[in-house]
């Protein structure tokens, strides 16, 4: 079954494969927020710099991060513990997972949450396999209140070990349409508006000139449409130059009735905008607050 | 790589060949002391000796001195040319022309004195926008004969008597440029990163100096900046040079040196000196770069194009 993730709930065992490292904390970061607001303690399995890119996100996300983290709502599992984990007998780790749940519960919690970064799976020297490991969570998901977001990304799992577990899961998160090329991510919240995130170069700059160009027309098109451009750039962490100077061109052919507006633009990229005539190009603006409907 | 042009010249450029400071402070003292008349701003880039024996001559609380750069950007003409106009653009931001006065310094020479054509050169071309009358001393005998060549060739205007009179020698930089090698930087050692990359790679080159950033001095905004030129670089070798390209990272903890090197044969290296139009869609990641390092120097020989950027703590 597909689901949405704003929709998961617990007993919910969900699968998802990211495109890329944004895709995987952008899932993350919204699977964590979600039970945040459900009041539900969240368990999160670090690995590999997995945690600090699912935080980072939830920062660019305007998510809260500091106080869940204060009040152990949102619990990093460490990466040492997250491999020991892997090594402990499959029984022993079912019930010590069991009974993290309870104990949440019992701190007055509405459940669980678990995700992460759990690739020490298929390492050598583990106590047992990864389908054995995930009918091992599936058991505890039969008798406790959690809700488990499973993630197998391309850059620690062989294409057999995801294929494997795709089947293996019931559930499936649903796809965003996006473009990920793994570099740069592109997801479009409605016709005029999309939030990128990664990095922006050479190589995946004519991607930016389509979108422009594709919101623009729809824009144009459509009597009710937003007159405002908008891309939400919370999540770009860099662009070049030549990235910067299309977006204040791009602003300057638009028709007088149209604008531009890059929303939550880092102050890295901020930068570099500045330097390549930002600032003297009216129809380009300058947001602090999210699109409406942002990821 | 892309060539900037010369936007419509405004830069006086003129010479004087002397018989020592004080013959060249005698014969340029009248043409500074008639730019303060008019309400210029005069600046000095001359040696000490020269720059006491005009103090002596003008008004000397309104005289200033051009910074005096590092001895690693010193040694590079066109990184010399691209600050000169950086700190002239300033000055003359406050609406009044400048009128400078520069001297050739023997100390500069290097083996061949090639150094000199490609400042003069790069020095037309960045100042070309701007509202700055530049008179340059140069001895009538030098070390080099390359020295006097240059000097004459680079200068559209010659001091004869007390007037700047037209010089029939005078060529535009890319002639001047079109067939002289610009000195490679000296040598270094083993680098302490290599990589080959591909248009598709540019990120491993962003991270590969992200990392000596954040293992050097360079505060966070310098770091950012440094990478930011190194990927203007980085794309100008794949997209105009080579389809692959190799980047050579020397990481010291105050200084952070990079090379992107290319197969690609470039037209004139006096590239990325001149600001680009607004309306220039492309051309403007060398002049940024330029901007953002505390050296940049371009150079080519039979192997190719090669690019050394330096940012210091």
């Amino acid at each position: 079954m597909i689901k949405l993730a704003g929709d998961l709930s617990s007993g919910d065992h969900v699968c998802a494969i990211p495109d890329s490292d944004e895709h995987l904390s952008e899932l993350s970061a919204r699977f964590v927020a979600g039970g945040l607001r459900r009041d539900e303690k969240i368990f999160f399995y670090d690995d590999a710099g997995a945690a600090d890119a699912m935080l980072r996100r939830m920062y660019e996300d305007g998510a809260p991060v500091e106080e869940p983290l204060r009040t152990g709502q949102l619990e990093i599992i460490p990466e040492e513990y997250t491999r020991a984990a892997f090594r402990t007998p499959i029984g022993a780790l079912a019930e010590s997972v069991a009974g993290t749940v309870w104990d949440a519960v019992d701190h007055g919690y509405a459940g669980a949450r678990l995700t992460g970064q759990m690739h020490s799976s298929v390492e050598p020297g583990t106590s047992a396999t990864l389908p054995e490991f995930d009918g091992a969570l599936d058991s505890v998901l039969g008798r406790s209140p959690l809700t488990a977001l499973c993630t197998y990304d391309h850059g620690h799992y062989t294409d057999e070990q995801i294929e494997i577990m795709r089947a293996l899961h019931r559930d499936h998160l649903a796809l965003t349409g996006a473009y990920d090329d793994g570099l740069m991510r592109i997801v479009r919240i409605d016709a005029t508006s999309a939030r990128l995130a990664g990095e922006i170069d050479h190589s995946n700059r004519p991607k930016i000139a389509s979108l422009l160009q594709s919101s623009l027309d729809s824009a144009l098109r459509s009597a009710d449409a937003s007159t405002d451009i908008e891309l939400d750039m919370a999540s770009v962490r860099f662009i070049d130059v030549a990235t910067a100077v299309s977006f204040v061109h791009a602003a300057e052919m638009f028709p007088a009735s149209h604008s531009l507006v890059l929303n939550r633009v880092r102050p890295r990229v901020q930068r570099i905008l500045d330097r390549c005539g930002a600032p003297f190009a009216p129809q380009l603006r300058f947001s602090d607050r999210a699109p409406s409907g942002t990821l | 790589m892309r060539v900037n042009e010369a936007p419509a010249p405004r830069f006086t450029h003129g010479l004087v060949a002397h018989d020592g400071p004080a013959d060249f402070a005698g014969r340029v003292a009248p043409l500074a002391a008639a730019a303060l008349d008019r309400g210029e701003q005069v600046t000095l880039a001359v040696s000490p000796a020269t720059e006491e024996l005009l103090r002596a001559r003008l008004d000397d609380g309104q005289v200033t001195s051009l910074t005096a750069l590092a001895p690693a950007a010193r040694a590079s003409g066109q990184t010399v040319a691209a600050w000169r106009a950086r700190e002239l653009r300033a000055l003359c931001s406050a609406g009044r022309d400048v009128f400078v006065v520069a001297e050739h310094d023997a100390a500069l020479d290097g083996p061949d004195g090639s150094y000199w054509t490609e400042l003069e050169a790069a020095l037309n071309i960045s100042l070309g926008g701007l509202p700055v009358t530049q008179i340059c001393g140069y001895p009538q005998i030098p070390l080099h004969h390359v020295v006097g060549d240059a000097a004459l060739i680079n200068h559209p205007l010659l001091l004869h008597g007390g007037d700047l009179m037209h010089n029939p020698e005078h060529r535009s930089p890319a002639q001047v440029m079109a067939n002289l090698p610009v000195a490679p930087p000296e040598l270094l050692g083993p680098p302490d990163v290599f990589l080959r990359y591909n248009t598709f790679e540019l990120s491993r080159v962003r991270d590969a100096v992200e990392d000596a950033v954040r293992g050097s001095e360079l505060e966070r905004t310098r770091g950012e900046d440094l990478v930011l030129a190194v990927n203007e670089i980085a794309t100008n070798a794949v997209e105009h040079g080579s389809s692959q390209a190799e980047l050579f990272l020397w990481a010291g903890a105050d200084e952070l040196v990079c090379e992107l090197h290319d197969e690609g044969r470039l037209e004139q290296p006096l590239i990325g000196l001149a600001p680009p139009h607004p309306s220039q869609a492309r051309g403007r990641g060398t002049w940024i770069a330029r901007q953002l390092c505390d050296a940049l120097h371009v150079w080519r020989d039979s192997g190719g194009t090669h690019v050394r950027l330096l940012a210091r703590a």
